[in-house]
């Protein structure tokens, strides 16, 4: 018996929101399979967001469902074969979307958490 | 499951866009990658693979996490649906008890009401049989300033069919009796007399041959043609195929067969078996002259007071009744001034056809009203079942549910697998109760038909896909919205107490709830229990009234000489003979003729009366019904005579014309029966008739009838040729009745007897009506108490289990088991009382309804409820005491363990 929901509440669309902005802009610099795209959030964010990969492979399907991404089997660096993912134009408009939302909610959440700062006294 | 199977072959195709193989490798290549660095760093292969497989996690997960992200919302939403399906399946077979039980009482109530149900669409919406659209299908009739509904002529008919623009076509049709074949092997049939257009108007065909068309109207007597039933052709005929073009013999006329009609059609008398009909110009033939007192056929057919027509057709699209109402009024204020009828002042009324004057429709309409909210009554006691059982299981699986939310689960999908629970019990219930309805509606069918013989009746009653479609709606419906009550409530469980197995659930409103739930079933079972009573007293006290005669060790012969081509003197000499055979057999005290048997169920027809020196009212309607009689007929029914005498041998055609009149006829022209002898009145257009006799008043037609003036003619001055010889003697009936049989077949061998039976066997057919309601009702009441019964059962055995802990501590503290059974009798004693005073004040306002079908009871009969209560009461404390006495007959110790 499942007892997920077939569809997304909010608190769900926010994380996967979220988890999607990371990976395309990761995906910016260039093609990266995914679990280099794993690590680069990891090390970007000093090991405090670790993407599991329960999460990112679904992630990538959903990215590459929406056209957002493209993937192609290649070669890494030590020879290996791996799946590259590479951002679409479509997925960098979708990234710029995502980063004006992050930095309206961040800049939000600041306010509520540091009123004094913004009012501040100028009148 | 074949559903699921190919849901998942679905799921499998549009998967297909998740390359699986690929996603593997991808999988595969991301844990070489990992590994990799983990040995660049110093780790052994094995320790690296590993550690790359832990830190990945759950493969599988990951997989069916990717797919779902290709799969469609909905097909992902019926996914669930379905495995809600199979949960619940799973979930109730683990319940056996409870499941069954619940569509066991969903089964009963969705099937009384698919019975009810049925009969009501096949008289509201369908009553013909084999025409589409027959309640559509406004019927004209005249009435008289008194409310008196009458038949009109035919020669009134041609006029209105000739002058009226609101309807596509009038055709017009008259039920009567005929006797089909010649000699001893002759009987009695159902026909209708028909205008030529009848058939083309109703759309119905022939089976075989031709219907009766138009041309078979031209003249009186030109086309001696008939056409049959199927039912007719099969059992009489043999299915003969070459049935067209043969003759038979109706009311000792030949008429050649021209077509057998649909087999879908039985006529358009509902309740009826027609089997024959016969072109109208052909009705004097057949010896039908509708009280006319013209002798030729063409006298009869346009004589406008020989009425035996109700026109009825199809309107015009685009008229309305009411204007086609106003229309015919207008026609018949135009017919009555070119060409007046002496009488009274009368309209013509269009009604739709369920309210035919005298028809089985407006008779049953009502009943069935009744019966219906009888049926809705049941199924409300099964829906408050279902809620008490529901809300039972809720707690046992309080549990279950606080461990979903606390995993997660939200409230509305906690209900929404509750809901489908509750559906998953309803559609097999509704679906048992429409076979319930299938096999129990013969059943009552073949009941009516056995009280009604040896007269053929028909049903037009069939289980339908509308009646399915009702019965899965109802279903449906009840589940959701009782079910819901008790999901939505268990839903909100508080997480940490349940989780703690706190006994004590916060549970006022739950407690409400269920006090609630007692008190209506009490209150509703009350009701029908009320009205099963009634109607089961009704029954009991007309099989006891006395009807004013006695009927029993009297036969009842019937004959027409008509049938053997007697003439008026041959036939008189005939009855003489037969009174003096069937006087001098051994055993009989007296013998007389009839031209009705009382307790017809039907009205004969009435006739017009002029009392002496009475000057009536405007608009007083002086029509009685009458009977012909021999001598001697008070005396062999036992009829009381209130003054004067009954008609004697002398009374004959020679002598001064005389009459008796019954009791209510004296009291109302003159005030009494000793002031009526001597006084004077006239029946139709006759002589003057002198009263001889007042007799006392009978039960004509019905045993619920009201009193009604009724008059008597001698069958010596009013000569008929169908008569009923009643004979009045000792010993057994069956011998009785063969000794006047005897007496017929021996003074002509040739002459058909229609029947010959003991006349106790009529009072039966009149009480055909109340029989079938009542046993209605009495299974509603049943059925009703049963459902109850059950309820207050389960819910208090509810409580008490919710109870057992606080049980064990009163015992060990030691209480006795007496006391704790009493508290808990004293609790559902006072909720039975509740609901059983709200019962009360329902039963005593709705049993007024059941007035019009009660008879020798008051609607505020004691006895009846008395009876009601007494059970609904025994039933409450039966279903308290059983299980608060198991519960207090539990070791305390184990009691306490319980929790």
């Amino acid at each position: 018996m499942t007892l997920h929901s077939s569809r997304p509440d909010a608190r769900t669309d926010l994380l996967h929101g979220t988890l999607d902005m990371l990976i395309l802009r990761t995906l910016q610099w260039g093609p990266q399979h995914g679990y280099a795209i794993g690590q680069t959030i990891r090390t970007q964010s000093s090991d405090v967001l670790q993407v599991e990969a329960g999460s990112l492979y679904p992630a990538l399907q959903r990215l590459a469902k929406k056209g957002w991404v493209t993937a192609k089997w290649g070669q890494t660096e030590a020879n290996q074969r791996a799946k590259f993912y590479r951002i679409t134009p479509d997925g960098k408009k979708q990234l710029l979307r995502e980063e004006s939302r992050w930095t309206e909610l961040v800049n939000a959440i600041g306010r509520v958490m540091k009123p004094a700062a913004a009012p501040g006294g100028e009148e | 499951m074949s559903i699921v199977t190919w849901l998942k072959g679905l799921m499998r195709r549009k998967r297909r866009r998740l390359d699986d193989e690929d996603f593997q490798e991808e999988i595969r290549a991301h844990l070489a990658i990992a590994a990799d660095e983990r040995m660049a760093d110093g780790a052994d292969r094995r320790t690296a693979e590993l550690a790359s497989l832990k830190e990945f996690g759950n493969v599988t997960l990951t997989t069916e996490a990717a797919r779902r992200v290709w799969t469609p919302w909905w097909i992902d939403a019926l996914h669930d649906q379905l495995s809600d399906v199979r949960y619940a399946i799973r979930a109730l077979r683990k319940n056996p008890v409870f499941s069954f039980t619940v569509i066991g009482v969903l089964t009963l109530g969705i099937g009384l009401n698919a019975a009810v149900f049925t009969m009501l669409k096949s008289i509201a919406l369908s009553p013909i049989a084999g025409v589409d659209g027959s309640a559509r299908l406004p019927v004209m009739f005249r009435e008289t300033s008194a409310g008196r509904q009458l038949p009109v002529s035919y020669a009134d008919y041609q006029y209105l069919r000739d002058h009226d623009r609101a309807f596509s076509g009038l055709f017009g049709s008259s039920v009567a009796t005929v006797n089909l074949g010649k000699g001893r092997g002759a009987r009695q049939i159902w026909s209708e007399i028909v205008t030529g257009n009848y058939f083309q108007i109703l759309s119905v065909r022939a089976e075989r041959g031709r219907t009766l068309m138009p041309s078979d109207e031209v003249a009186p007597g030109r086309h001696p043609v008939i056409v049959i039933s199927d039912g007719l052709w099969r059992r009489d005929f043999a299915s003969d195929p070459n049935i067209v073009g043969k003759t038979i013999d109706v009311n000792n006329y030949p008429l050649t067969i021209v077509g057998v009609a649909d087999s879908t059609f039985h006529g358009t008398t509902v309740v009826y078996d027609v089997e024959a009909y016969v072109p109208v110009m052909m009705a004097p033939q057949l010896g039908f002259s509708f009280g006319s007192r013209e002798t030729t056929p063409s006298g009869i057919l346009s004589d406008r007071r020989a009425a035996f027509f109700f026109p009825q057709g199809y309107l015009r699209p685009g008229t309305t009744l009411a204007s086609a109402a106003a229309q015919a009024d207008a026609l018949w204020a135009t017919l009555s001034r070119e060409r007046p009828l002496a009488d009274a002042a009368e309209r013509l009324r269009v009604v739709p056809f369920w309210q035919t004057p005298g028809g089985a429709p407006s008779i049953v309409l009502p009943t069935l009203g009744v019966l219906s909210a009888m049926g809705l009554l049941v199924l409300m006691i099964a829906c408050a079942n279902i809620a008490g059982l529901v809300l039972v299981r809720a707690l046992s699986r309080r549990g279950e549910i606080a461990v979903r939310m606390a995993l997660g689960a939200t409230r509305t999908r906690i209900v929404r697998l509750l809901i489908v629970e509750n559906l998953v019990l309803a559609v097999p219930g509704a679906l048992v109760g429409v076979l319930l309805a299938q096999y129990g509606i013969p059943l009552l069918v073949g009941y009516a038909e056995e009280l009604a013989a040896p007269q053929r009746v028909f049903f037009n009653i069939g289980v339908d896909g509308l009646v399915i479609g009702f019965a899965v709606l109802v279903a449906c419906v009840s589940a959701i919205v009782f079910g819901l009550i008790p999901a939505l409530q268990s839903s909100r469980v508080d997480l940490v107490s349940v989780i703690n197995e706190d006994a004590s659930p916060r549970g006022a409103a739950r407690g409400r709830l269920r006090a609630g739930l007692v008190v209506a079933q009490v209150a509703v079972s009350l009701l029908l229990l009320v009205g099963a009573g009634l109607a089961t007293r009704s029954v009991e006290a007309a099989r006891l009234a006395n009807p004013g005669f006695d009927a029993s060790q009297v036969t009842s012969i019937g004959v027409d000489v008509k049938q053997n081509a007697y003439d008026e003197s041959r036939g008189r000499v005939f009855y003489r003979k037969l009174l003096d055979a069937a006087r001098a057999k051994p055993g009989i005290e007296s013998a007389t003729l009839a031209a009705y048997t009382p307790l017809g169920f039907l009205d004969t027809p009435a006739r017009r009366v002029i009392v002496e020196s009475y000057v009536p009212q405007r608009g007083e309607d002086l029509a009685f019904m009458s009977n012909t009689i021999g001598p001697d007929y008070f005396r062999t029914l036992r009829i009381n005579l209130a003054a004067g005498r009954g008609f004697e041998d002398r009374d004959d055609e020679t002598a001064a014309p005389v009459v008796i009149v019954n009791n209510t006829f004296a009291q109302r022209f003159w005030g009494g029966a000793p002031n009526a002898l001597g006084k004077r009145i006239r029946v139709a257009d006759g002589d003057w008739r002198t009263v001889i006799g007042v007799a006392a008043d009978v039960k004509y037609s019905r045993i619920n009838e009201s009193p009604r003036p009724y008059f008597y003619l001698p069958f010596l001055q009013s000569y008929r040729s169908g008569m009923i010889l009643h004979t009045r003697g000792t010993g057994s009936i069956d011998r009785l009745v063969d000794q006047a049989r005897a007496s017929v077949t021996a003074l002509d061998a040739d002459l058909p007897i229609l029947y010959a039976r003991p006349m106790a066997e009529q009072k039966r057919g009149a009480l055909l009506l109340f029989d079938l309601t009542a046993t209605m009702l009495f299974i509603f009441g049943i059925a009703g108490m049963a459902l109850a019964a059950l309820g207050t059962y389960g819910l208090v055995s509810y409580i008490v289990k919710q109870r057992t802990h606080e049980i064990g501590i009163r015992m060990a503290l030691g209480a006795s088991g007496r006391s704790v059974v009493f508290g808990f009798l004293k609790r559902g004693l006072t909720l039975g009382a509740i609901g059983a005073a709200l019962g009360m004040i329902a039963a005593l306002g709705a049993s007024r309804l059941l007035g019009s079908m009660l008879f020798g009871v008051s609607a505020t009969d004691v006895i009846s409820f008395a009876r009601a209560l007494a059970i609904v009461l025994g039933g409450v404390i039966v279903a308290t005491i059983v299980p608060a006495w198991r519960a207090a007959r539990t070791n305390p110790l184990s009691a306490l363990r319980h929790q």
